[in-house]
């Protein structure tokens, strides 16, 4: 018996070694980084968005209970002077329309952040695979998203996802082309990297672009990041 | 009588064996030293408006089953958690807005006592400015107490008010507070994390978390 015991008691403690060795831990599912190689160096990688499909529905959140031309995954924080923050969550897609990661975009208006009629925003990049970008801009308008009281409660509108914002035009540039004057947010500027992206640097655009409106008024459409990096720069 | 013997004998094995594991030294040497309170205050804040994994053992260990209402289910996306956080005004900083991804470490090991996320922010406070930050957060401790927890027969888990989860990130990771917008842009500095799991009840509103960041300007140089 005592042999028995001892056995079996060398048996528990030798699955217990197999399993801390052998577990299978998360890994991340990893798709081909598609990245092109310019001829003078660096490296670009576009990253697209599609709204609203993209977005990321927080829990509680029903679609249906919306406005048609709502965004869900979103929030607002305005202080009493009406300086405003945004934050916006999404699902990232490389050119190749396969989701890859998940992307922040959180925005600001007023004092130090941003010129009056405009924002500066902030884009998180995170592809869980492989690290994760930060992106820094200022954006050649107010590109924040709002909130309205209403009687169901507060609701956030995305000005790119309501079919007047593109009676005049399909794309929009939102990354300004000159640097604010107020504070130090320049345009399109990948501020850092971590793990594959650790030690680049370089630039982007943001790029809005309408794919189609419906007759509710909503519309479909995608963000387009651009970005152009190199090592150190 | 004997299978009794050997069932009792593997189960025996089996606990003393995980004890052991759990015990690993390693997780008490590797935490990160506290920042001062009065450069860098913690922040409590609730972080229930998320979705993905819920950082418990089992999401880290991939052995639970995930809330289907929270669970993100790109194949891509099956190990990460995203979230909106207000962090409260107070110790003279205003509210600010902020998100947080944390993506399963995939240099996560438990023979090195390593059971955590790679976790990124970025923070915006309304007419002031933004930061991007980066960490590793390690959630072996609470593990393992509350491996002992329930073998001690307390089946509300981990023991501790609040764990101190930032820890070293492991080779290949970064971490680090980095400024990006307004009078923070330039800004450097660290971040450490609490996480309180006795807090995390769904139908409590204690703060569950709370965060501590310091940051400083960016070095003036003579032209």
């Amino acid at each position: 018996m005592k042999r028995l015991f001892a056995i079996s008691f060398l048996a528990g403690l030798l699955v217990v070694v197999l399993a801390t060795t052998f577990w299978p831990l998360p890994t991340h599912l990893r798709y081909r980084s598609l990245i092109t190689v310019p001829t003078d160096g660096g490296r670009q990688e576009e990253f697209v968005i599609r709204w609203p499909e993209d977005r990321i529905r927080l829990p509680g959140q029903d679609r249906s209970d919306l406005p048609a031309t709502a965004a869900v995954g979103a929030a607002v924080l305005e202080d009493s002077a009406g300086q405003r923050a945004s934050a916006e969550l999404f699902r990232l897609r490389d050119a190749d329309d396969n989701v890859i990661g998940v992307a922040t975009r959180l925005a600001g208006t007023g004092g130090a952040i941003a010129d009056p009629g405009r924002s500066a925003s902030n884009w998180l990049l995170v592809i869980p695979s492989r690290g994760a970008l930060f992106l820094a801009q200022t954006d050649v308008q107010d590109a924040t998203v709002t909130e309205v009281p209403t009687a169901d409660g507060p609701v956030v509108f995305a000005q790119a996802q309501t079919a007047a914002f593109w009676a005049e035009r399909q794309r929009l540039l939102v990354t300004a082309n000159a640097p604010a004057t107020t504070g130090s947010v320049t345009t399109g500027r990948v501020v850092r990297g971590t793990s594959e992206f650790e030690g680049l640097r370089g630039s982007f655009t943001e790029t809005w672009a309408l794919d189609e409106v419906s007759a509710d008024g909503s519309t479909q459409g995608r963000i387009l990041l651009a970005t152009f990096t190199a090592a150190g720069n | 009588m004997r299978a009794l013997v050997g069932v009792l004998g593997l189960l025996l094995g089996l606990l003393v064996g995980a004890s052991t594991v759990l015990l690993n030294p390693l997780a008490w040497m590797r935490g990160l030293p506290p920042l001062s309170s009065e450069i860098g205050p913690f922040k409590a804040y609730r972080g229930e408006a998320y979705r993905g994994i819920d950082l418990g053992a089992g999401s880290l260990l991939r052995a639970g089953r995930q809330d289907p209402e929270a669970a993100l289910n790109d194949p891509a996306l099956r190990h990460v958690r995203i979230a909106i956080i207000v962090l409260p005004a107070g110790a003279g900083a205003p509210a600010a807005l902020a998100v947080k991804v944390s993506a399963a470490a995939e240099s996560n090991s438990l023979w090195r006592a390593q059971l955590g996320t790679n976790d990124y922010w970025n923070i915006y406070w309304p007419g002031e400015g933004s930061i991007f930050a980066t960490g590793y957060s390690n959630y072996w401790a609470v593990t393992r107490d509350g491996f002992f927890a329930v073998l001690g027969g307390d089946f509300d888990g981990a023991r501790a008010a609040g764990y101190p989860v930032s820890a070293p990130p492991p080779p290949g990771s970064a971490a680090g507070v980095t400024g990006a917008a307004g009078r923070y842009a330039g800004f450097t500095g660290e971040i450490r994390e609490l996480w309180y799991p006795r807090a995390g009840n769904p139908r409590g509103t204690d703060p569950d978390w709370a965060v501590a960041i310091k940051a400083n300007p960016p070095p003036v140089t003579a032209r």
